[in-house]
């Protein structure tokens, strides 16, 4: 990442160019500068512009620094709210894929009469209020017993992801013409071996980073993981909240929230690595 | 080896009639093209003798054997794509030899018919590679590569050369000629290029807008095309109106012109006149009785030929000739016209 960022300041831009690349740098980096300061300080207090204190002065009388020590302490209950986390996007991911995979494929390739109107529809969970959904469904789930329920926060979870879902597949399936898949069948394959052997390994490279894509948000929902969980389910999000809730950062804080940006990096940087290497070099050929 | 019939074939999308009724005898071991402009429907008429499309109404007979229920996988058919439609995660390798292995060919046989076509096809060195670090032209010829291994029993080629420069296209087309005469397989091509047509084709099926408009031999379709539509296709230049004065003689705007008595071309009836340019002898030396008089007004030189514009009063008739010699913008000439070259509409 840096080494790359070195050669794109390096090569031929333009100072305005590199001055515009290090702002955006900037403010993508920025914000994780002072938690990464907070979270291996000792004391920090206003207004100082760093740390009065830091830990590595106290070694003393803290193995660690006091931060990660409580973070990585089961008191905290970072590991938990993690397992939850990846738990709950993993399972929504299989199930929004399972759901939007079969739409894409009609979506893509069929008219029908209403199918534009369907799209909007579709795209409706969007649009209205994540708050709005959010109530509207814990009154639901409360009558129906899904309320704290895993069940009931994967439930809400499809509702925003299925809408993106949806709708990258649909350009990944749009993107792979029926030339492929008539071709392998004059070629004499059967239906099946036109799925297993042309149309999955192609649609690969857009399934990956729709799923990716649906993982990370997933991950990231606050609100609904909020109203449906009612304080029985801790996902990452969550227990931010609670420990910012306050209005302060103290350090434990900070550390949580490096914490929670990791599964994003993790994989961001996989589906990278990923999407480069297997998609077969340079695309889709011709 | 398998004869290709179409029997009234129609198909329609929608309310829109794509293909109109349209007969095809193609035999056995013969190399077709179908020419037209874009739209017409040579694709449409491809994917239905492949199985892709149902007729809606018609048969499709390979061999005198009504094929129209027979689903794709069933007709050992061949196609190339327009776009070759390579499989992009598949090595040279793999594309080719996708058909035999879906079919379960036994693995030995499989290795030695892959040996025997990248050999003929001159890929060998190139087996390992994906379609993306292939050029144009080796994409084409994995794509044929890997129809040809099927064995099929007739071979589709939807604009194979389309996609290639001219100099690739030259060494394509013999490519394939080669290939067709060698497996002796039947061919249909398709294309909007009328030289790519006549060069390759023993015979050309021209299709306006889903009708079958003329299906002929390339010389015939050349010299003698059946309609105004499909002279001016076949690139056409020199076409002039006329009445019949008498059964070999047609007076037109820039003269009259002798013709060969043909039946149907009485007299009094209204006619186009079509010369063929290097079927034309341009004479600049004095005197010359008959033909028709005009001025060359512009001169087109290829090196090899010359082209040159006759103004004959109202209308230009171009000339084309051997560049033996050079003719002068400016001179007053006379057009010498073969009554048996010149072709009445
Ligand atoms: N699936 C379809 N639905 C509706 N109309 C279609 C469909 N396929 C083809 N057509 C129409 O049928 C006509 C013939 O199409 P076709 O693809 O056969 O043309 P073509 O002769 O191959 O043209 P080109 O040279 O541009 O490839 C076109 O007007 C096209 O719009
Ligand atoms: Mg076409």
């Amino acid at each position: 990442m840096a080494k790359k960022f070195n050669i794109a300041l390096s090569s031929r831009l333009s100072p305005f160019q590199k001055f515009y690349l290090l702002v955006i740098a900037g403010f993508i980096l920025g914000p994780f500068i002072p938690l990464v300061i907070q979270s291996f300080a000792f004391r920090w207090a206003w207004p100082d512009l760093l740390p009065g204190t830091w830990w590595l002065e106290q070694r003393e009388k803290a193995m660690a620094p006091l931060a990660w020590d409580y973070v990585l302490s089961p008191y905290s209950r970072v590991w938990e709210a993690t397992v939850n986390t990846v738990f709950i996007g993993t399972i929504v991911t299989a199930i929004c894929l399972a759901i939007c995979l079969p739409a894409a494929r009609v979506l893509a390739r069929e008219k029908f009469r209403g199918k534009s109107a369907f799209e909007f529809f579709l795209s409706l969970p969007l649009i209205v209020p994540e708050a709005a959904i959010g109530i509207a469904l814990l009154m639901m789930f409360i009558r129906l017993g899904l309320a704290g329920s895993y069940v009931g926060i994967i439930l809400a979870h499809l509702i925003p992801t299925i809408p993106y879902m949806v709708r990258m597949l649909t350009a990944v399936y749009q993107g792979l013409g029926r030339d492929f898949e008539e071709q392998a069948m004059i070629l004499g394959a059967n239906r099946w071996q036109v799925l297993r052997l042309v149309t999955l390994p192609m649609l690969l490279p857009g399934v990956v980073a729709g799923a990716l894509f649906t993982f990370l948000v997933s991950t990231n929902i606050f609100l609904l993981t909020f109203f449906l969980g009612q304080g029985q389910i801790v996902t990452l999000p969550t227990l931010l909240f609670s420990k910012i809730a306050g209005g302060t950062l103290d350090a434990s804080a900070a550390g949580i929230t490096l914490i929670v940006t990791l599964p994003g990096i993790i994989l961001l940087i996989i589906s990278e690595r990923f999407i480069k290497e297997e998609a077969f070099g340079k695309g889709f050929g011709n | 080896m398998t004869k290709v019939q179409l029997n009234a074939v129609r198909k329609q999308f929608g309310a829109f009639v794509a293909i109109e009724n349209i007969d095809l005898d193609i035999e056995s071991g013969e190399l077709v093209a179908l020419l037209g402009p874009s739209g017409c429907g040579k694709t449409t008429t491809l994917r239905m003798i492949a199985g892709l499309e149902r007729p809606s109404a018609g048969a499709i007979l390979f061999d005198g054997k009504d094929v129209s229920e027979q689903p794709v996988q069933d007709r050992n058919v061949g196609m190339v794509f327009q776009r070759y439609a390579l499989f992009p995660h598949m090595t040279v390798e793999k594309n080719v030899t996708f058909g035999l292995s879906v079919r379960g060919t036994p693995r030995e046989e499989i290795g030695a018919r892959l040996e025997e076509i990248l050999d003929v096809v001159q890929l060998t060195q190139f087996r390992h590679r994906f379609p993306a670090q292939l050029s144009g032209g080796q994409m084409q010829r994995v794509a044929i590569a890997r129809t040809l291994i099927t064995k099929p029993s007739v071979l589709m080629m939807d604009e194979p050369l389309a996609n290639l420069d001219t100099k690739l296209r030259g060494e394509m087309r013999r490519f394939i000629r080669d290939l067709q005469q060698r497996f002796g397989i039947t061919t249909i091509f398709v294309t909007h290029d009328q030289v790519e047509a006549m060069e390759l084709a023993d015979r050309v099926a021209v299709i306006f807008n889903g009708h079958l408009a003329q299906y002929d031999a390339p010389a015939k379709l050349y010299q003698q095309p059946a309609s105004l539509d499909v002279a001016d296709f076949m690139g056409a230049s020199n076409i002039v109106p006329g009445r019949m004065k008498s059964d070999d003689l047609v007076e037109t705007a820039i003269g009259e012109i002798r013709v060969a008595p043909r039946a149907g071309f009485e007299t009094g009836k209204d006619v186009q006149v079509m010369l063929r340019g290097e079927a034309v002898d341009l004479l600049t030396d004095p005197p010359a009785q008959g033909g028709v008089a005009g001025r060359v007004v512009a001169r087109d030189f290829f090196g090899a030929s010359v082209n040159y514009s006759v103004d004959c009063g109202t209308h230009q008739i171009t000339v084309s000739e051997q560049a033996r010699r050079l003719v002068d913008v400016g001179t007053s000439v006379r057009l010498n016209i073969d009554p048996e070259r010149v072709w009445l509409l």
